[in-house]
């Protein structure tokens, strides 16, 4: 074997398999790049699903000729140029990779024109070999197109999807990029064909529903909520419209739409009681804090984030989410745990930066904004309100979906030992006795765990948890907030913790087990909303096992007192496991079945 | 194999072997009973491979030796059906014809040679007792241990015995149950943690107060428990228990002197407005009165008090009433002591003279 030092040639091709995987990564790219450049009008058009031509054009400020010569070159960009800035990326890029690895591997070509200036230049680059910047005609702003991917690597090349799919893919992505943007105007070609118009000014929910289906639109509830200097605002779908992929979980982070999984993990967790097993929830959540609060630079597709605070996000998605889910709002969350905005914030040991780094108004010491409705990085551009006009203007229009029970006459009747029948003002509904019975038993529990102190069983002697350093780092590390939500522990010495109390409504389980169960895959998530967690999930098998059963035979008193309770409920149209309680059948939907209306 | 027996005789001892054979199991030959039938009457033996269980029964007319595996839940189900006093089981090959009044049943077995052996113990450590007080000691222990069988949790009970005394100790983390028995003799001393199920089968065919001796041997493993005609042999199980000893309070701020029906009747009282999810009864301990009280968001409120006699400083102290109600249903005693400190730390019942209940109190963060 002889050990060789690959050629710069072949080493760039390695880099860009890191970035450019397929035609989809040179879509999300080229439209970050066009977005930055802060272009209003994007023209996406694929041929071949990406792979024989994309070409993008937008309207930005384009490229002065002499930076033209630099775009194709490794790790040039505009965007970033001290290391520290790292530390507060407002862009979408940052790294001044892309364009050098889309070149190395394609047969590229940018022409761009600066606003101001009378004539557009060009310059290509065809497998990273660059040609020199020529004067073109173009329109001002930039047009790029990317031709024959891989043409000088086969092998991937045979590797691409097929056209089909690629297409798809693409659609979806220009899809999650333009609900970040809805002041920006989007339109997909494919094959000559338009596909895609988004227009600018549309609202979060007209886009989302254009995008994600027409019937959706509904069932999209606004929240919008600050947290100081963290502001959530967007759409979350009511739990009926959940899927069974997570594909239309989308988090935007500061514009950028980016995952992080202890932010995903809290949102399930507050739509969980909502959702059966295996179903995701459905939302466009957008996140704006200081970008020193973010790392952007985890993945090599930057498809994930970093919280520097990732409890206090957490924590703050759980708030709003699950506020947004009271249907009245009437009453507080039935288990909300409280942030504050003084919660502690690991802050400790972030090294202070020189005050002439704060470029960019979105840094700590600008003052927070207070409205969401003003919420917009400066990076996006005058006028770009991502979610947070449409949030607020349709806040009002969008009711909350009332509670069937409110409007109870007194005439039921139950049927197969399972349903009961009930007459309602506008028509009838059909419950299933044992959904709504877990319902109502679940949020008496509920009402009742959160009406009181926290109150712990001590334990005889400790039980001793052998532990992982990184997981007994951790336990540590959350002493404070585990004992706030009932369960005390304590350092046991080497590799081990000891759980000196558990909360007492646990009864009788091991807590071990109750320990374990917290020990979360990475590290960081609130470890008192996972214990609150634990206790919802008792407060689930409870309210099943006590529910009347599939079976039971009801007398009227009893019926009457179960749906006297259904019209206090918060939740009344699922039960604690997300099945529905109650099918409704409104008057109009009878006359019309019955032919006396048209 | 033919014999001919009393029906109500066979019966019991059916009763007590088959309560080992697993409901569920992947070896479905350990759902029989072996039947063996020699000179000195017939043997009824089970297993569940973790524990054990042999009756003899004398009284039988044995025409035929020999064995048969009968299956245990149908045949169980058939002895309880039939009203003869008397029983004939006549088997040839793996079928077994049962006979009584006139009714004429064959039951399908399995070859007896394939039923595991009965495991020999090495007798080495052990001691005598009426079988009696172990059943009482099985009764103020076993509740106290952990219901779940996880890894966790001690799904046993302590049977520790050295010093001319027996000390049998049940836990499951949050309450801890002691009972004592003092005898003179008994060989070497042992340690052996029991399992509840196999200690609740021996309880299952120990008659109340029985005067009987009982015979416990201990091995590496395994411990046997042989009364009159019936044998357990059940293995030990490997948890390490914790140091019982250290967890019993040397001292208290407060001792009070209760009567134990009073206690039971209000504490069940108050315990009914606890909420379904967390149960909880506070004890406050006044000049001369015990107040109990109960509250939940739903159900209401409950108050109530009795008289007591009173040592130390007073103060009160929040119990998990079921735990209380559990150890209560045991004692035989008509006034129970409880000696309290702090509202985190372990409080003490002495509910009989060899019988002390150690129970973690709850608080408030
Ligand atoms: N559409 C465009 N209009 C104007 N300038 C552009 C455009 N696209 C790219 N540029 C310029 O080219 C530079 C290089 O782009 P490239 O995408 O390679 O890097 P980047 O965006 O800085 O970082 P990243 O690799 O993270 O995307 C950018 O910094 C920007 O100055
Ligand atoms: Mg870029």
């Amino acid at each position: 074997m002889v050990i060789r030092r690959l050629s710069p040639e072949v080493v760039n091709q390695i880099a860009a398999g890191e970035v450019i995987e397929r035609p989809y990564s040179i879509v999300k790219e080229l439209i970050e790049n066009s977005l930055d450049a802060g272009g209003r009008r994007l023209r996406v058009e694929i041929l071949k699903g990406g792979a024989e031509l994309v070409r993008i054009g937008d309207d930005g400020e384009g490229f002065a000729p002499e930076d033209l010569l630099l775009a194709f070159a490794s790790h040039a960009t505009s965007k970033l140029s001290l290391l520290a800035d790292l530390d507060h990326i407002a862009s979408l890029g940052f790294r001044g990779e892309a364009l050098a690895s889309i070149g190395s591997v394609a047969r590229c070509s940018i022409k761009s024109r600066q606003p101001g200036s009378g004539e557009g230049h060009e310059i290509r680059c065809e497998g990273g070999v660059v040609s020199e910047v020529m004067p073109c005609g173009c329109p001002p702003g930039t047009q790029i197109e990317v031709r024959e991917l891989f043409f000088n690597t086969p092998a991937r090349r045979r590797f691409l999807k097929s056209s089909g799919a690629e297409k798809a893919k693409i659609q979806e992505l220009l899809y999650e990029l333009s609900l970040a943007r809805l002041d920006v105007d989007f339109t997909f070609l494919a094959d000559g064909v338009e596909v895609l118009r988004l227009g600018a000014g549309q609202s979060l929910a007209e886009r989302f529903a254009q995008c994600f289906g027409r019937d959706l639109a509904k069932g999209l509830l606004p929240v919008a909520k600050s947290f100081g200097d963290l502001h959530i605002a967007g759409l979350i779908g009511e739990p009926d419209l959940a899927r069974r992929d997570g594909r239309q979980e989308l988090l935007y982070v500061n514009g950028r739409q980016a995952s992080e999984r202890s932010a995903v993990m809290s949102i399930r967790q507050a739509y969980r009681e909502f959702l059966m097993g295996g179903r995701f929830p459905i939302y466009a959540l957008q996140i704006v804090l200081p970008p020193s609060e973010v790392d952007v630079n985890v993945h090599p597709r930057k498809k994930e984030v970093r919280f520097l605070d990732s409890r206090r996000v957490a924590g703050s998605l759980y708030e709003t989410v699950r506020s947004g889910l009271q249907t009245s709002g009437a009453m507080s969350a039935p288990l909300g745990v409280q942030i504050t905005d003084d919660m502690p914030r690991a802050r400790s040991g972030f090294p202070a930066l020189p005050p002439s780094l704060f470029a960019t108004p979105l840094a700590d010491s600008a003052p927070p904004p207070v409205l969401v409705r003003e919420l917009s990085a400066p990076s996006f551009g005058e006028g770009a309100r991502p979610f947070a006009t449409s949030v607020n203007a349709k806040a009002s229009v969008l009711p909350a979906r009332p509670n069937p029970f409110r409007s109870t006459g007194s005439r039921f009747l139950q049927v197969h030992d399972l349903y009961v029948l009930l007459q309602v003002d506008d028509g009838l509904l059909i419950v299933d006795q044992h959904a709504l019975h877990e319902r109502v038993i679940y949020e008496r529990l509920c009402r009742e765990h959160q009406a009181r102190k926290v109150t712990v069983q001590h334990l005889l002697l400790p039980a001793v948890v052998l532990l992982s350093p990184a997981e007994k780092a951790w336990v540590l590390d959350v002493k404070e907030s585990l004992a706030s939500a009932g369960m005390l522990v304590d350092d046991f010495g080497e590799g081990s913790v000891a759980v000196h109390a558990v909360p007492a409504v646990f009864k009788n389980a091991a807590p071990q087990k109750l320990l374990r169960a917290l020990l979360p895959m990475d590290g960081e998530s609130d470890a008192a909303l996972r214990l609150e967690e634990q206790v919802v999930e008792r407060f689930h098998s409870m309210s099943c096992r006590s529910a009347v059963m599939s079976g039971d035979r009801l007398n009227d008193e009893e019926m009457a007192a179960l749906l006297t309770e259904a019209a206090t409920l918060l939740h009344p149209h699922n039960c604690p496991h997300g099945r529905p309680t109650v099918l409704t059948f409104t008057s109009a939907e009878l006359e019309r079945y019955f032919r006396r209306r048209c | 194999m033919k014999i001919l027996c009393d029906r109500t005789q066979l019966q019991e001892a059916f009763a007590i072997v088959s309560s080992v054979v697993p409901s569920k199991t992947t070896k479905p030959i350990l759902q029989n009973v072996l039947l063996t039938a020699n000179e000195n009457g017939i043997t009824l033996f089970a297993t569940d491979l973790e524990m054990a269980v042999k009756v003899q029964l004398e009284a039988v007319k044995v025409t035929k030796e020999g064995k048969v595996l009968l299956p245990a839940r149908e045949c169980a189900a058939l002895l309880r059906e039939l009203s003869d006093p008397t029983v004939t089981l006549d088997s040839t090959d793996m079928r077994c014809r049962i006979e009584s009044g006139g009714g004429s049943f064959v039951l399908l077995g399995e070859n007896p040679a394939d039923f595991p052996e009965e495991a020999k113990i090495k007798p080495g450590r052990g001691m005598k007792m009426p079988a009696g007080r172990l059943l009482q000691m099985i009764k103020e222990t076993a509740f106290a241990a952990a219901r779940e069988e996880t890894r966790y949790a001690i799904n046993g009970v302590m049977m520790d015995f050295g010093g001319s005394c027996l000390r049998m100790v049940a836990t499951d983390g949050r309450r801890l149950s002691i009972s004592y028995y003092n005898l003179d003799g008994g060989k070497g001393e042992f340690k052996a943690l029991v399992p509840v199920r196999a200690l609740a089968t021996l309880a299952r065919a120990i008659p109340d107060s029985s005067k009987e001796e009982l015979t416990i041997s201990v091995g590496d493993k395994q411990i046997e428990f042989a009364f009159g005609k019936a044998h357990l042999l059940s293995q030990q199980l490997e948890s390490r228990f914790p140091d019982y000893e250290g967890v019993v309070p040397k001292a208290a701020d407060t001792t009070v002197e209760i009567n134990r029906s009073m206690l039971e009747s209000s504490l069940r009282k108050a315990a009914i407005l606890c909420s379904d999810d967390l149960r909880m009864v506070r004890f406050e301990v006044q000049e001369s009165a015990l107040r109990l009280t109960a509250e939940s968001n739903s159900r209401g409120r409950a108050d109530v008090s009795m008289d007591i006699t009173k040592k130390g400083a007073g103060g009160s102290i929040n119990f998990n009433p079921d735990y209380i109600l559990e150890a209560l249903r045991v004692c035989n005693l008509d006034s129970v002591r409880l000696d309290m400190s702090d509202d985190s730390m372990p409080a003490k019942f002495t509910l009989g003279e060899s019988f002390t209940y150690i129970v973690m109190p709850i608080s408030g963060t």
